[in-house]
């Protein structure tokens, strides 16, 4: 608690951190870094933006951005027009938005009670072994998940013997197992990865806090909820919020390697969509235009959670 | 584990150590060219006929690379002047490299893309008609007046040449590559090999044996009938319509000779009675359950047990894999084997599903562009690759009494040892060099016995064929897999393959919007016609999508490309 | 500087007390705790590990029998084949060398680059904070598509060298987020009590904030490190043509694309009647993607080291 409020009163400070010539010459290093970072930044990042442009064109490569012509928002028209695109949307959002959940909530529990393992060596050994599933590629890994799931497959078999089912179900058939299915294949490949970031935060914990805690009686879930949760949140809402800009980018490999005809309402993405409709016509535009509805809701995701951030004292991202 | 660890370790502090001479890439660039041109020095004394030019080739298509030392590449060069580096397509689409190629405007020497009207509109093409003019003997063996003038673009010029589908005097194929219903040999065997005509009388076999025969000698259950649906490779499901109906494989129409009009298959009723008798089949059980949510990769383990009796596929989606894993296993012994069925939907129709012809795309070829060194002797070199038997024989077959035997006859066959060898990849990388796609001829050789390509020659097809399979092609009175599927030998329409075209919509035309949109509809539509329990409500709703996609629109584009045949 | 090596004398010293404490605190409800947590491990240990070990046999199993299926922990039919294959490409070594180099140049450059950035909008005085964390922010979200980026790069003079492995992949705003985050979370009086010395800002990033860092530097280099290890798409696009600069992950890719093209495309199979061989594109993944995964697990190790120390400055418990 203590810790909150200083923060709030320092960040109160800084707003009142006004330019003058004294605090520019004190931070002169600063800022000549910031200058160099910033030109390699227009550079790379921003100037590739011009880019854009294409979504407005009728884009031939051979004829280049200068030379296309320009046909307005025609492109734009036909991807909001088009009632497959609204669903794509939504299948999108709602994959992005429940990877995002199960895999932050899979990743934290995993780093905290790994964290609860006293001996070292068992702790090194789960951890080299829980990123692992992270270099297996997507075509990899959705084998291995085609073979569990089929109908002769383990998750069938297992159902089967303890009676939770009388046939075995086939489960890539069924339109609404494929978010579930997606999210635990994210869940799997992911969570020993992503919590390398966590555990990193919780070694900048002060011992004294749990020293503290031990003396005042407290148990360990009670230490993980009141110690490790809290001292770890700032990374966590960090990552939440970074990650909320990429709910639009729910992938397009797992899908494109899970999804069939039967399930595709719900399997296909805007990138599964940009390829079948932009890439393989040929048509940069489409894919350029969906490629800027992307960004833009992006950074309105990012700039509304920010702006929730600030009205609520959490750790904000700029 | 551990020795492999350590060996990893050292093999690493040895490229840490080699680290200081490739961080200067200028070096290693030199001195490989160095290495090239000592080799070339080496060429040049032996054979006295000019230089050898290393030409650089993009493919827009998945393929293996040769090594820079490769041996048969090597002695190309040392007689015919040319060593083509040949780059193959990864990880993108044949557009998105394309695209990125005229992006950066630095052209290889050849190309060979599935794009090449945008290289045409980007002026990264040199014109082939006057070099095709110099080389009249080429000219008139490699193509027709006509197939000549399909190439020629509206600016009035030919910018490339297919390499492929030609055939050189008899054909041998013995394959029928194209689709079919696929029956396994032991199911004709148990039923006494009886004609098989529709698809009433295919299911009934199928029923009948695996009533008679629920699993396999090892206890494996028998799946009656699949069909693979992922992704593009949903098209056996697809258009089996066409064929159904008497068509050839025009691909995404049908088209009426007499009347010369484009008819939509997918509304036909011969479509319907398709998926119809599908539906039945999948409610009494005979269709695998898993049909519709299978992938290649699980479909063709499948298939690979032996358990599959029957599928219909296209003979290379399947056939190359699967044959190698029955021989390993033994099953071609037990007559796991397919075979080539030409069904109708009426008895004592003719049936189109093999093509005899040569289908010759005017979409796709090998170019020359902009970039070129010396186009003079590329173009040269193409020629010598058609015209040129030794060269086309060294492509092909390899070193004689290396990689073939011939025997006193003048036939050229090889030994299974050899056989192993050319199929193993490491020798294919480091000795064989086909350039497959350089002009190149299937059919009989120049020298009148033997096949330009080994996998045609007849002897190198019987050696490799099980009992079962002999005795069925006996059965039916039939050499081969063509014989066998028995369609009317009838030359296709200068528009043929129709499928050339469509291929090459665009989303800037309605016609190619509604195409795509047809396409997705029906990936959802036909597994469900396929697994519904009330047909005719599915058909219906089916048809009502299908309509929404205004299928018109397509079909009036391709009606406007047939007329220009007229 | 004597500030700093107070601090961690400080820890250390916080950590051996707990350890003496150890025992005296030991629960009831802390055994239950330990039971269901070391159940959890073993659990996740054994869902993650099957799938790898999996990889791992049908990495050593004949092609053709690998494609009946129901290999399990074990090859069927032992074969190195698939092995031969990935190690026999041409390019191998070169693709090896290239890549160690643009792994440890990357990483390194990276690492400061995005250090250096993350201090700077840490400052909590430093005047442009929020907008150049917000203009690096954006970056995350935008981006102008394969075209354009090319075309920069060539008018570069990056295409065909070396460097377009590492400069223009030198500042990720996502990894420069991680380091402010844990940054951030350092008390503000180590910076304070440096700068009254006289201290500038320079000083205080190499001497105070970065030794507290290791961990979160640790971190991003893995990060950075896999990103490098992995890439293949950039050697594609950009070196297509330079066999010199290629590198591991592309060559690995040539030679998966070019097994899957004996079942591939239509007209490419149809038209060139294919050479089947005893590899099959299952096992030669299988292979490629042990391969890959090998040299990270062995590197793994001296990364961890950090984090343990960080672990057990701040993580041993009771």
């Amino acid at each position: 608690m203590a810790q909150e409020k200083k923060k709030t009163k320092s960040e109160k400070n800084i707003g009142k951190t006004k330019i003058t010539l004294k605090e520019v010459k004190r931070q002169k290093s600063l800022l000549i870094i910031s200058f160099f970072v910033t030109v390699y930044g227009l550079i790379f990042y921003y100037w590739p933006l011009t880019g854009w442009i294409m979504a407005f064109q009728n884009f031939k490569p051979a004829k280049g951005i200068l030379g296309s012509k320009f046909i307005g928002l025609d492109k734009f028209k036909f991807l909001f027009e088009d009632a497959v695109f609204l669903r794509v949307i939504r299948n999108t959002f709602c994959m992005g938005a429940l990877n995002l959940i199960t895999t932050t909530i899979t990743a934290i529990a995993f780093a905290v009670l790994l964290n609860e393992i006293r001996s070292v060596i068992a702790k090194k050994t789960v951890q080299t072994i829980s990123y692992m599933p992270h270099f297996l590629s997507w075509i990899i890994v959705t084998g291995i998940l085609h073979d569990a799931l089929s109908s002769t497959g383990i998750i069938n078999d297992l159902l089967m013997r303890i009676g939770a089912i009388t046939a075995p179900i086939n489960f890539f058939a069924h339109p609404k197992y494929f978010w579930p299915i997606v999210a635990f294949a994210n869940c799997w490949k992911e969570t020993g990865w992503n919590a390398i970031i966590y555990l990193a935060a919780i070694t900048s914990i002060n011992p004294d806090l749990y020293e503290a805690a031990s003396i005042d009686g407290a148990g360990r879930l009670q230490k993980i909820f009141h110690i490790t949760l809290p001292s770890i949140k700032p990374t966590i809402m960090i990552l939440l919020m970074m990650n909320i800009g990429n709910v639009l980018n729910a992938g397009f490999e797992v899908q494109y390697l899970l999804g069939n005809g039967l399930v595709q309402k719900v399997s296909q993405t805007i990138d599964i969509y940009v390829l079948n409709w932009g890439i393989s016509q040929n048509d940069f535009a489409l894919g350029t235009a969906a490629g800027i509805f992307k960004s833009v809701v992006s950074i309105a995701l990012i700039v509304i959670c920010n702006q929730i951030a600030k009205h609520t004292g959490e750790e904000r991202l700029f | 584990m551990k020795k492999k660890l350590l060996t990893l370790l050292l093999a690493s502090a040895m490229l840490a150590s080699t680290l200081a001479g490739c961080g200067d890439g200028a070096g290693a660039e030199s001195s490989s060219v160095q290495e090239g041109e000592s080799q070339g020095s080496v060429a040049e004394e032996q054979q006295s006929s000019g230089e050898v030019t290393d030409f650089t080739m993009f493919i827009t298509m998945p393929g293996s690379e040769i090594n820079s030392d490769n041996e048969i590449a090597q002695m190309i060069a040392d007689k015919w002047g040319v060593k083509i580096k040949e780059t193959w397509l990864t990880g993108q689409t044949a557009a998105e490299a394309t695209g990125t190629l005229i992006a950066s405007g630095e052209y290889p020497d050849y190309i060979d893309s599935d794009e090449m009207g945008q290289l045409v509109d980007a002026g990264a093409l040199i014109p082939l008609d006057d070099y095709i003019d110099q080389y009249p003997e080429f000219k008139e063996t490699w193509f027709t007046e006509a197939e000549w003038e399909k190439f020629r673009q509206p600016d009035g010029h030919i910018y490339w040449i297919n390499p492929f589908g030609n055939t050189m005097g008899e054909s041998t194929a013995t394959t029928h590559n194209d689709e079919a219903f696929w029956i396994q040999v032991r199911v004709l065997e148990w039923a006494g090999y009886p004609e098989i005509n529709t698809m009433d009388e295919y299911f009934k076999v199928l029923e009948d044996y695996v009533k008679a025969n629920p699993t396999m000698e090892d206890g494996t259950e028998n799946i009656p009938y699949t069909i693979l649906c992922e992704d593009w490779r949903y098209f056996c499901l697809e258009n089996a319509g066409e064929f159904l109906a008497g068509y050839p494989n025009d691909g995404s129409v049908i088209v009426n000779k007499e009347t010369m009009t484009i008819e939509d298959y997918n509304v036909s009723e011969d479509t319907r009675k398709y998926f119809e008798k599908l539906n039945e089949a999948y409610n009494n059980g005979l269709i695998d359950t898993e049909f519709a949510t299978q992938t290649y990769d699980e479909y063709i383990a499948k298939l690979s047990t032996g358990r599959v009796l029957g599928m219909i596929d296209q003979w290379w989606d399947f056939a190359y894999t699967v044959n190698d894993v029955f021989k390993q296993q033994g099953l071609d012994l037990k007559g796991c084997n397919y075979v080539p069925l030409g069904l109708t939907t009426e008895e004592g129709m003719e049936n189109r599903w093999h093509t005899y012809d040569d289908t010759v795309n005017q979409a796709s070829g090998v170019a020359i562009t902009v970039d070129c060194k010396d186009p003079d002797k590329a173009f040269k070199f193409l020629v010598d690759c058609a015209m040129d038997q030794e060269l086309h024989d060294l492509r092909f077959w390899g070193v004689k009494d290396v990689d073939y035997s011939v025997d006193e006859n003048g036939l050229y066959y090889r030994t299974e040892e050899q056989r192993m060898e050319c199929a193993d990849t490491s020798y294919q990388a480091s000795h064989l060099c086909q350039y497959s796609y350089m002009p190149q001829w299937s059919g009989t050789s120049r020298d009148g016995k033997n096949a330009n390509k080994p996998e045609e020659q007849t002897s190198e097809f019987q050696n490799g064929m099980a009992e079962p399979l002999v005795n069925c092609f006996n059965a039916y009175g039939a050499d081969n897999y063509v014989d066998m599927i028995g369609s009317v030998v009838e030359t296709n329409g200068p528009w043929f393959p129709m499928y050339s075209y469509s291929n090459n919509f665009t989303t800037d035309t309605p016609g190619g919007v509604a195409w795509a949109k047809m396409g997705e509809i029906k990936h959802e539509w036909l597994p469900k016609l396929v697994m519904s329990s009330n047909f005719d409500s599915t058909w219906d709703e089916y048809m009502a999508a299908y309509n929404a996609c205004k299928p018109e629109d397509f079909i009036a584009e391709m009606q406007e490309i047939l007329d220009t045949f007229k | 500087m004597e500030k700093t090596a107070n601090m961690t004398e400080v820890k250390t010293t916080g950590g051996t007390t707990k350890k003496k404490s150890k025992g005296i605190k030991t629960h009831y409800d802390s055994k239950i705790f330990t039971v269901i947590n070391s159940l959890i491990m073993i659990i996740f240990v054994v869902v993650t590990l099957y799938p790898v070990l999996n990889t791992v046999a049908i990495s050593f199993n004949d092609g053709i029998d690998a494609v009946r299926g129901g290999i399990y922990l074990w090859p069927r039919k032992f074969a190195i084949k698939n092995y031969e294959t990935v190690l026999a490409m041409e390019n191998l070594i070169t693709g090896a060398k290239i890549t160690v180099a643009r792994t440890v140049l990357g990483t390194l450059s990276a690492l400061v680059v995005n250090a250096l950035l993350a201090f700077v909008v840490s400052r909590k005085k430093f005047i442009f904070k929020s907008q150049l964390s917000l203009f690096w922010i954006i970056t995350m979200y935008v981006n102008g598509g394969m075209i354009p980026v090319f075309l920069l790069y060539r008018n570069m003079h990056l295409t065909g060298t070396f460097w377009v492995y590492v400069i223009p992949g030198m500042v990720s705003a996502w990894n420069m987020l991680v380091i402010r985050t844990y940054m951030q979370g350092l008390p503000d009086s180590l910076e304070e009590s440096a700068q009254l010395d006289g201290a500038g800002y320079m000083t205080v990033f190499m001497k105070i904030i970065s030794p507290l860092c290791k961990p979160v530097y640790a971190t991003v280099a893995l990060f950075v490190a896999v990103g490098q290890w992995n890439s293949w798409f950039d050697a594609m696009l950009y070196n297509r043509m330079k066999t010199e600069y290629t590198t591991l992950q592309y060559e690995l890719m040539k030679l998966l694309s070019s097994v899957m093209q004996q079942s591939g495309s239509a007209a490419a199979a149809s038209e060139r009647g294919a050479a089947a061989a005893a590899i099959t594109p299952l096992t030669i993944r299988a292979a490629a993607t042990v391969v890959t995964i090998l040299p990270i697990i062995c590197l793994y190790p001296f990364l961890q080291r950090y984090f343990v120390t960080g672990l057990t400055i701040g993580g041993v418990k009771e």
